[in-house]
Order: structure tokens, then C-alpha cells, then sequence
């Protein structure tokens, strides 16, 4: 090997290695990496804690739409995120193993305690409403057949009732719902009645599954704003089945020993969302096709969080 | 005789058996309710039945279709269009899967039969393809001798073209099969079933053994599948 060659390799290698050295010596700069879910409403409470948090000054990296809950709620665990906005209900049991809770506030108190004792995780403030799994029907024929309930679904199937259209009692759900321990077989077991059938699909379609009239019955989230939208009707679960959803961001304890202010940011923000202020964000998205960090921001503004841009 | 039996049985049999243990095994020791609730032999038999229609159907049509579709385009008359047919399908090729269900979703609705018609649109493509390359490849002095023996136009079809361009036309249809095990596990995003039914649910709960059951039956499927129609393929290229 001439001395010309040893040396060009040489020196390839001190820049690499000088460079991974660099790399590897530069501070980090603490930012709080925030994730979501991939619904909209998970995209949107993403978006309005990064605009508020960002607008006090406090770095930020957009992560939304990771995934599923479990691939969020690792993450978290893991340190590869610091912030997300989880439900009560679906920590209770998804996480705690806990059983259902049917009060908010039980709910909140009971998975906050448990998370700040055994994982360092600090629930800051939920929001007053309450995403639940939600049994839907079309209006007109629920409005028909006179059933208001999930009780009432559950007698109409028993008597034998005729379907409506697609003429089978058949059921469109998540892939989530039913796999979960508050899923599609507690539900038929609480409630004492079987459905012909029920298909999986991704979560997005459920909604236009039912409108299209390819499914008669079939679950959603109780915000979604495709259920006005689609003229779709939430039946009362009677029975108090699902559990409570309010949501609230979920931080690691090391963050807000970083940034002590983010509770002081996000809890007025949490105590503003309503159901309908949370339908109607997701509506936005879901019906008038804004984007979700467009939608976070005109409804910060709108409320006086932050500041529009110059 | 053996060594026939041990091809044709035994490899296939052991690969079933390593799948059909693992499954055996799931089913009777989940780790928590919900792998207990997804992973029942019901479940798991109901799914791979659904798989198996999703195949077999879109399969079938995507043959016949792909086959005739490309003799027909591989006669004179049409070279033309073949050559610009072929252009149109290759670049159909290299749209992924997963945007021709969600195509299909937009303009046809959900439900199985949409998954089917998205599976069996795009298995016609490479079974299209290689009749077509296969027929075309056919050295041009042999039809001529054919011509020249005075051989009737279909006749050097079904005599030579055919059986020359048989094994690229197998390699199509192999190619086609696998492809198609593995976009059918996307059906489930529009309700279709399948197997993609276990693996969606599986990460959507994050429960590996899920996960594991349904992608371990969709690979050997593919495997399976890949394997025997090779071998089929090699005694019919002996016997011919």
C-alpha cells in the first residue's frame, strides 16, 4: 500500500472519528418530546400542547401520531417521550389492570396516584370531557325501532328483531376494541345478547362503515365529530360498561423537574375542553379538512392562550 | 419413491408442523386475556379461512384473466398495444399494495369483496406480464418452421408458444401468489378479514404472541405455497 493511500485513509478516519466525538460531546438541549395517538383528537391535543408549550419558550419535538396506546405509553416509560395525552379509563385497565371505574374523578385520582408512585409519570389536570367507547346506530333507525339504549339494542336483537340495513345485527369496530378486556365480548356478556357478527377494521372507516349502511351497529369514539356529522346517534350505555374517559396530559417527572412551569401552561387548557369545544376541534379536522396544528392554533388564539404570530 | 413422497409430503408437513406447534402452543398458553381472547383455535381457523378465500378467489380470476390477457396481447395484430400494455403494467407494479386497497376503499367501498377485487387486479399483473414476455420471447425461426410445416395459428399456440413460455409463465403466477398472501393480510384495514386480522389486532394491543401467530402463518403460507408450485412447475417441465 503506497504511504499516499495510508495516509488519505487516515485521515477519512480521524475526521469520522472526530466527528462521531463531536456528536457524542454536544449537551443535549432538554426539549419535550411530545407523542399522541393516531386519531384525530390525539392529533390535535398533541398540536395544542406543543403550540402552548412552545409559546412559553419551552423546546418542543412533534412525535404525534406514534401509534397505538401501548406504543405511546412505552415510549413514555422508556424516556423516548415526555408528553401525551392518555384517557383514564384505558390506563385503568390497559395499564394498572385495574378494574373499570364509572366516576371521573375516582378514575383520575386512583391512576394518578398509582403512576406518580410506581412510574415517576405526573397526570397533570384531565379535561372535562369524556372520549368514551361510545355503540352507535343511524339516527332514523334507531329513532325507528326505538331504541335509546344499549339495553334496548340488546332486547331488540334477543326478540329477533329484523336488522336494519344490511339486514344482519352485524357490528363494525376497531381492531382495539376487540382485542380489549372493555371490548367487544364484555360488552355482548354485560349486556346478554350476541351480534351476528363483528368485523375489525381500522379505526377510520368505522364511522363511514356504518353511514354506508354496510354494518348496522358499530362503536366509536363519544367526540367524534363524524357521529353529527353522519347523522349517527351515541346509545346510553345503561349499564355503565364503558369506563370513563377524560383525558389529561401524561408527563415524566424528570421533565417537569426541568420545566416546573408546564403544569401552570396546560392545566387552564385541559379545564377549557369540553365535549363540544372537543367535537367541534375535531369536526374541523375531521369534516372542514384543516390540518390539526392549524385547528390547535386558531382554537388557542381564540381562547386567549397564546398570542397569534406577527 | 421416497424421496417423491419425502418432497411432496414430508417438507410440506414439517413446515405445518412447526406452525401448527407454535399455535398449538399459543392457544393453550396465553399470557394474559386478551392474547386468551384473540388466540382461539375458532379465531385462528376463521381467519386463516378468510385468508384462504381472499387467495384462491382473487387468484383464480387474476389466472384466467392474465393468461388470456397476454396471449391475446402477444398475437401480431396487437403487438403494439402489448408493448404499451406491458409499459402500463409495470409501472402499476411498483404502486405498493396498501394504495390500491386504499384506492379501491375510496371508490368502491369496504368489505371483503372490495379486497378481493383490489387483490385480484393487482395479482393480474405479473401473470400478465410474463405471458406476455413468455410468448414473445418464443424464438421467431421455430414459428416460422411451424408456419412453414403448414401449422394452423392456434395449434402453434397451444404446441409451442405455450409450452415454451410455460415455466416464465409459472414464475409469473409464483410470483403473483406470494405477492398476493402478503397484500391480503392488508384486507383487514377495510374489514376483509384474513390473516391480517391477528396482526393488526396483535399491534394495536401490542401483544407479540398475536403478532408472532399471524405474520408465522402468512409467511408459510407464501413459503408453502412458493415451494410446492416450484416443484409442480420442475415434473411438468420434465415431462414436457
Amino acid at each position: 500500500m503506497s504511504m499516499k493511500r495510508i495516509l488519505t485513509i487516515s485521515l477519512v478516519l480521524v475526521v469520522l472519528v472526530s466527528f462521531l466525538f463531536v456528536m457524542g460531546c454536544e449537551p443535549a438541549e432538554p426539549t419535550v418530546k411530545v407523542g399522541s395517538k393516531e386519531f384525530t383528537e390525539q392529533l390535535i391535543l398533541a398540536q395544542v400542547a406543543i403550540l402552548a408549550l412552545e409559546h412559553h419558550g419551552i423546546p418542543t419535538e412533534d412525535e404525534s401520531g406514534l401509534g397505538g396506546t401501548l406504543v405511546n405509553r412505552e415510549a413514555l416509560e422508556a424516556g423516548d417521550l415526555d408528553l401525551y395525552w392518555e384517557y383514564t379509563g384505558t390506563a385503568l385497565v390497559e395499564f394498572m389492570a385495574h378494574d373499570v371505574i364509572t366516576d371521573p374523578e375516582e378514575a383520575y385520582a386512583t391512576i394518578a396516584e398509582w403512576d406518580q408512585a410506581e412510574n415517576d409519570l405526573i397526570w397533570l389536570d384531565m379535561t372535562p370531557f369524556d372520549n368514551t367507547y361510545t355503540i352507535m346506530m343511524r339516527r332514523e333507525d334507531a329513532e325507528e325501532m326505538n331504541i335509546e339504549t344499549i339495553s334496548d339494542l340488546a332486547a331488540a336483537i334477543n326478540a329477533d328483531e329484523p336488522a336494519p340495513e344490511p339486514g344482519d345485527w352485524n357490528f363494525a369496530m376497531s381492531h382495539e376494541y376487540e382485542a380489549r378486556d372493555d371490548g367487544v365480548d364484555e360488552l355482548q356478556e354485560t349486556y346478554g345478547f350476541q351480534f351476528d357478527y363483528a368485523d375489525p377494521m381500522d379505526m377510520g372507516i368505522v364511522y363511514e362503515a356504518l353511514r354506508e349502511k354496510e354494518y348496522s351497529v358499530s362503536m366509536g369514539f363519544a367526540t367524534d365529530a363524524r357521529i353529527a356529522a353522519y347523522n349517527l346517534v351515541n346509545l346510553v350505555d345503561d349499564m355503565g360498561f364503558h369506563p370513563v374517559y377524560n383525558c389529561a396530559p401524561v408527563v415524566r417527572q424528570e421533565m417537569l423537574d426541568e420545566f416546573p412551569e408546564i403544569p401552570e401552561i396546560l392545566n387552564p387548557i385541559s379545564e377549557a375542553l369540553t365535549a363540544d369545544v372537543m367535537s367541534d376541534l375535531n369536526m374541523r379536522v375531521d369534516i372542514d379538512d384543516m390540518d390539526a396544528d392549524e385547528v390547535a392554533e386558531e382554537w388557542l388564539i381564540e381562547e386567549g392562550f397564546i398570542e397569534p404570530e406577527e | 419413491m421416497f424421496r417423491t413422497l419425502w418432497v411432496w409430503i414430508g417438507i410440506p408437513l414439517i413446515m405445518i408442523g412447526i406452525v401448527a406447534a407454535m399455535i398449538i402452543y399459543s392457544v393453550n398458553n396465553p399470557t394474559d386475556s386478551i392474547v386468551e381472547r384473540m388466540l382461539t383455535y375458532e379465531r385462528v381457523f376463521r381467519v386463516i379461512r378468510q385468508h384462504a378465500s381472499l387467495l384462491l378467489i382473487s387468484m383464480t380470476g387474476a389466472t384466467i384473466v392474465g393468461v388470456l390477457g397476454g396471449i391475446m396481447l402477444s398475437r401480431p395484430s396487437l403487438y403494439r398495444a402489448g408493448r404499451v400494455v406491458e409499459t402500463i403494467v409495470n409501472i402499476g407494479q411498483t404502486v405498493p399494495s396498501i394504495a390500491i386497497l386504499a384506492l379501491f376503499y375510496t371508490i368502491l367501498g369496504m368489505g371483503f369483496r372490495v379486497a378481493v377485487f383490489a387483490l385480484f387486479l393487482y395479482s393480474i399483473l405479473p401473470i400478465l406480464r410474463n405471458t406476455f414476455a413468455g410468448i414473445d420471447g418464443v424464438d421467431y425461426s421455430i414459428i416460422e418452421a411451424a408456419r412453414g410445416m403448414g401449422m394452423h395459428p392456434l395449434r402453434i399456440l397451444t404446441k409451442i408458444e405455450l409450452p415454451i413460455a410455460f415455466p416464465i409463465i409459472v414464475a409469473g403466477f409464483r410470483t403473483a401468489i406470494v405477492i398476493n398472501v402478503g397484500a391480503a393480510t392488508l384486507a383487514t384495514f377495510i374489514g376483509g378479514g384474513g390473516l391480517g386480522d391477528l396482526i393488526v389486532t396483535g399491534l394495536a394491543v401490542r401483544r407479540e404472541m398475536i403478532i408472532l401467530n399471524g405474520a408465522a402463518l402468512a409467511a408459510l403460507s407464501a413459503i408453502l405455497l412458493d415451494y410446492l408450485i416450484g416443484k409442480a412447475e420442475e415434473r411438468v417441465v420434465k415431462w414436457s
